[in-house]
């Protein structure tokens, strides 16, 4: 009962490790309902989560996690469960590993507008249609806007190359 | 003085847009020579498209694209996981800034993008409603 709290607690933490206040609070409510000392339920958690932290990197399964346990001391039926949340855990897990993998310059965001050139200095009338995208970019921790403007031709050559690219992509998954 | 003048006379074409022989013809004066007005008026219209369209290309804008890479690439590990086969979009956008600014020597500068599958799905939706809406407008 009480590992089965422990362990969805640490889950909650894993897949939403932004979370941190919350995990301690929940740590600190958990060892006060159970009348444990915080600081060694600490050391406890910290050592746990080696093994899940270990198993992602190394993508092992559920029996390997289950077996890692078991090795490490813990019960069977503490170890089956804990390798059960994994299973049902990990797919987001890893999801969010992947995530957390080296992008440079990751594209967050596109805008477009687009609209004709009625007339400029050179030219009273022109009625040329263009087209305005601006990219937001995350070079290292900030955010940079990009504006690039195209002509229609280009953005039908971009958007065909961009088809391909999908394709590429599909692919290899 | 003959140069500046020439030089207004074939802005003005240019900026009007004027393409008939009859209306470059009206903008000489009444007695002027009459064959140098009409090889001057064969010659302004032999050139005038040239002209306008390098006046289109040379308008203020905002930085223009003149060329776009890409390149596939699978990552297959990093420190958060050993092994993986994710693959991953990088697009090179060669950019030029306001040819009006620069003259004659255009700063051309690269950027190189990273896209997720994800972000290229949510691109090329966009893209395709860009698309839809040229055809829309195209079609009125």
């Amino acid at each position: 009962q009480q590992f089965s709290e422990l362990t969805e607690v640490l889950f909650r933490f894993l897949t939403e490790p932004k979370e941190v206040e919350r995990f301690l609070a929940q740590l600190s409510d958990f060892a006060t309902m159970n009348k444990i000392s915080l600081g060694p339920l600490k050391n406890i958690v910290k050592s746990i989560l080696l093994v899940p932290n270990g198993a992602l990197k190394r993508n092992l399964s559920s029996e390997q996690v289950k077996a890692d346990f078991i090795a490490l001391g813990l019960s069977e039926e503490k170890a089956s469960y804990f390798a059960e949340q994994w299973k049902v855990n990990s797919p987001t897990l890893t999801r969010l590993a992947v995530g957390q993998t080296l992008m440079i310059n990751q594209l967050i965001d596109m805008e477009w507008k687009f609209g004709v050139t009625a007339g400029s200095s050179e030219l009273e009338k022109v009625g040329s249609i263009f087209l305005q995208l601006k990219l937001v970019i995350k070079k290292g921790s900030q955010l940079e806007n990009v504006y690039v403007e195209l002509t229609l031709p280009q953005f039908y050559s971009f958007l065909h190359e961009m088809e391909r690219v999908k394709t590429s992509l599909e692919s290899f998954s | 003085q003959l140069v500046s003048a020439l030089h207004n006379l074939t802005r003005h074409v240019v900026y009007r847009g004027l393409t008939r022989a009859e209306d470059i013809l009206s903008l000489f004066p009444e007695n002027f020579h009459q064959n140098l007005k009409n090889l001057l008026t064969k010659i302004i219209l032999e050139n005038i498209s040239a002209w306008r369209n390098e006046a289109q290309a040379s308008q203020i804008s905002l930085p223009r694209l003149v060329d776009m890479d890409w390149r596939v690439d699978i990552k297959t590990s990093s420190d958060s996981i050993i092994r993986m086969a994710v693959p991953t979009c990088l697009l090179q956008l060669k950019i030029q800034e306001d040819a009006a600014l620069c003259g004659n020597n255009p700063v051309v500068s690269a950027l190189t993008v990273e896209l997720s599958k994800e972000t290229l799905d949510t691109m090329l939706e966009g893209l395709g409603r860009i698309r839809d809406q040229l055809s829309a407008v195209a079609n009125k």
